[in-house]
């Protein structure tokens, strides 16, 4: 069995003694598009935001357990490193303003001073944008600021520059619910692609969207990780009721 | 019975709109009254011995204002210099930093700071700076009339800076930007219009201020380069000159006037253009 | 193309590889009758009902997977329910043709040429075939013109079964020694005149998938 990409053993993160993630241990293959999915604050977000070191950045907030990184310990590593290797996709658009498109692409190898030639900026601002499905729509006003871009044009930017990186996995935060239907559809028939290449963990309130995309999902309540399966049986044959209450639309 | 409450009401809003109106207008009278006068007195005087040649002696016709001119231009340049840093660099320290000790208490002098008369503050760099060295120089007018760009410029550069969305860093961050280059390479590039507004509006502030160049820059009849020593300025030249009995020193001064007004609207005029020009679209 | 619309696609592709095996086993069952070929004929009992079987299950598991996972409504909800009930007619089919080759096993001796014309029971195995087949092909083309033709073929099936009962009287009359031989046609006849009726069953599924009308329980014109 591959060894998977992340894997969480025992892990806990707190606000303060707030206890909002409670004990989850999960283990996400790679090449997987996995969909984390709860009601309203169970913890999914907050469990996302652990994996590439943001939630620490919030005043007060802490984490214990294990965070593996492709064997390695998450939280042993400076957290640059971490956030360079693991990327992140948020619920509002929110391309660099002040950069043309194509500097947002490659704006994690401007900004972090890593230098580059022409050429292979050229062929990662093609390349990410392809994978984004965004290069056709673009090519020709690339150096113009992203600004007349539609909301699902923007939010593909931003995967772009996230993918630019070369991450090991993507984190995508409701990454649809800022846009409209036909955009949604268009970014969740991207993920089949960007699964070839990448590993993608996807927090959804939108259990139809966790069932369209996902090859696993991972269901939060109240903090703890229920039930963690194969979409294919999670949405046919639930193993917890909790799990089956939820998808079923019975909570209170 | 209804049609009658009807028409009172619209006749009150109508006649509330109109008071408003008006009174709009009434404030802009007095500005457009100054502005014309000052054209009107000053036009005239202006040519290019005025703006060539120092003031001569009581009594002799001629004469102009470069010293007054230069003057006021290297200690409000001195002044940005010393000012400009301090001030960009505190307000984004605030912007950041919202609950620290420091934060408090810098904020809190900020306040204060903006309140402090001006002639006060020239009184107190006068026994910083003047009388340690033992001479008026333009370097401690800068200095002091920098302390009074300062609340200026901290305050709308962490106000620009706070309004910036937090999703913009979580971003930059999230790339793994180190946080020193988050703020510096994405906040503070985004920020760009409303701080460089900041910073002509502080130096339009401070452009025409008078009483701390008093026992600071002090004034100089020569002409000079030296920041060491005194200097003259367009106020203090305006202030010694307008109250003065000779003709003569009444026009030049009226051209200062004149000269002082223009820069100060021409200033501001341009923060409008730059917040357009650079504004970026968040 | 979107992922689901992969999906269906896949699904189809499984129909159509049913429906072949279906077709073939009554092709062999019929050849195994004419040839007298008890190997054909358990050819048929083994190895094809498992994969016949195999296919009927996992179209099953398909269509419920993709109900719960995509939602689906309109023209593809009634596709997947289309599915499900042509799925199950496809089985009994294939059951009806491993009945068929059952009986072959058992006989003991290969069938009089008579009473094969007489019947018309070749006739009739060939027209259930052709229906079948049309089946298949008005379901790949979504053809509700070759559907509909499919009733009054089935009809054709139905009179010959009607018919079957004074044929085979008469026959025996004439025959006494080959009673057993005329009670096995008359039972194979009653199992092809089913087959038109699965068929019939099928040809209202793709009309109701394509066009939205229910015609069971319709008289049809």
């Amino acid at each position: 069995m591959e060894r998977p990409v992340i894997k969480s053993v025992n892990f806990n993160a707190f606000f303060g003694t707030n206890h909002v993630v409670k004990n989850v241990n999960i283990e996400i293959p790679k090449h997987n598009a996995i969909a984390v999915m709860g009601p309203s604050g169970c913890g999914k977000t907050t469990y996302l935001r652990c994996i590439n070191r943001l939630h620490e950045l919030t005043d007060g907030a802490t984490s214990n357990g294990e965070m593996l990184l492709n064997g390695e310990e998450v939280y042993g590593m400076h957290p640059i490193f971490a956030r360079l290797k693991i990327g992140m996709v948020f619920q509002r658009p929110n391309p660099f303003p002040n950069l043309s498109i194509y500097d947002n692409v490659i704006a994690g190898y401007k900004l972090n001073g890593l230098k580059l030639s022409k050429a292979e900026k050229d062929n990662i601002v093609e390349q990410s944008l392809t994978k984004a499905a965004l290069w056709n729509e673009v090519k020709d006003s690339i150096h113009k600021k992203g600004t007349f871009l539609s909301g699902g044009q923007q939010q593909r930017l931003c995967i772009a520059r996230a993918i630019a990186m070369e991450p090991e996995v993507l984190l995508l935060d409701e990454p649809t619910s800022a846009l409209d239907p036909i955009s949604t559809s268009s970014i969740e028939e991207l993920f089949h692609d960007l699964k070839k290449n990448y590993t993608l963990i996807v927090v959804t309130h939108n259990m139809q969207q966790a069932a369209r995309v996902s090859d696993k999902t991972a269901f939060f309540y109240m903090g703890e990780l229920v039930e963690y399966d194969d979409t294919k049986t999670m949405f046919t044959n639930p193993k917890d009721t909790r799990t089956q209450n939820y998808i079923t639309g019975r909570f209170s | 019975m209804r049609n009658v409450n009807i028409k009172y009401r619209v006749a009150k809003s109508k006649s509330i709109q109109i008071i408003i109106v008006l009174l709009a207008f009434i404030v802009i009278l007095p500005l457009l009254a100054i502005i014309l006068y000052i054209f009107k007195e000053g036009a005239t005087k202006i040519n290019w011995t005025f703006l060539t040649k120092i003031p001569k002696p009581v009594g002799e016709a001629g004469g102009g204002i470069v010293n007054a001119l230069l003057g006021s231009a290297i200690i409000v340049f001195v002044a940005s210099i010393i000012a400009i840093p301090i001030g960009i660099f505190t307000g984004i320290y605030l912007s950041e930093n919202k609950t620290s000790k420091l934060a408090y208490w810098s904020r809190l002098s900020v306040d204060i700071l903006q309140g402090v008369p001006s002639i006060v503050i020239g009184i107190v760099v006068y026994f910083w700076l003047v009388k340690p060295f033992g001479t008026f120089s333009s370097l401690s007018g800068s200095a002091a009339l920098a302390i009074m760009m300062l609340p200026i410029l901290i305050r709308s550069t962490e106000e620009t800076l706070k309004m910036i969305p937090f999703s913009l860093k979580e971003a930059g961050l999230a790339l793994g930007l180190p946080y020193h280059k988050v703020i510096l390479k994405v906040i503070v590039p985004c920020g760009v219009s409303g701080i460089l507004s900041g910073v002509i509006l502080s130096i339009a502030r401070i452009a025409g201020e008078t009483a701390p160049l008093l026992f600071t820059a002090f004034g100089n009849p020569y002409l000079s380069y030296n920041i060491l020593k005194p200097m003259h300025s367009l106020p203090l030249l305006i202030f010694n000159y307008a109250t003065s009995p000779y003709d003569d020193w009444h026009n030049l001064a009226w051209g200062a006037a004149l000269i002082l007004l223009t820069t100060v609207l021409l200033l501001n005029i341009i923060t409008k253009l730059t917040t357009k020009r650079w504004n970026v679209q968040l | 193309m979107t992922q689901f619309e992969v999906e269906i696609e896949e699904l189809k592709k499984e129909m159509i590889n049913m429906w072949v095996l279906v077709e073939s086993q009554m092709e062999k069952a019929r050849q195994a009758m004419i040839d007298f070929d008890k190997d054909l004929a358990r050819e048929v009992v083994l190895k094809e009902k498992k994969r016949v079987n195999a296919y009927e299950l996992k179209i099953d598991r398909d269509c419920e997977n993709m109900f719960a996972l995509y939602q689906p409504v309109a023209v593809d909800l009634r596709f997947l329910l289309a599915v499900l009930k042509i799925n199950n007619n496809l089985e009994r089919i294939g059951d009806i043709a491993d009945g068929i080759a059952r009986y072959i096993i058992e006989l003991p001796e290969p069938f009089n040429k008579d009473i094969l014309e007489q019947t018309q029971l070749l006739r009739m195995f060939d027209d259930a075939m052709t229906v079948l087949s049309e089946t298949k092909i008005a379901f790949e083309t979504e053809d509700t013109t070759l559907a509909r033709s499919i009733f009054k073929k089935d009809e054709m099936l139905d009179e010959i079964n009607l018919k079957a009962n004074n044929v085979v009287a008469e026959y025996i009359k004439g025959n006494p020694d080959n009673i057993m031989q005329a009670l096995v046609v008359l039972s194979i006849i009653r199992k092809l005149e089913r087959v038109g009726d699965q068929s019939t069953n099928i040809a209202e599924e793709i009309i109701f998938y394509v066009e939205a009308k229910v015609l069971k329980h319709h008289k049809k014109a």
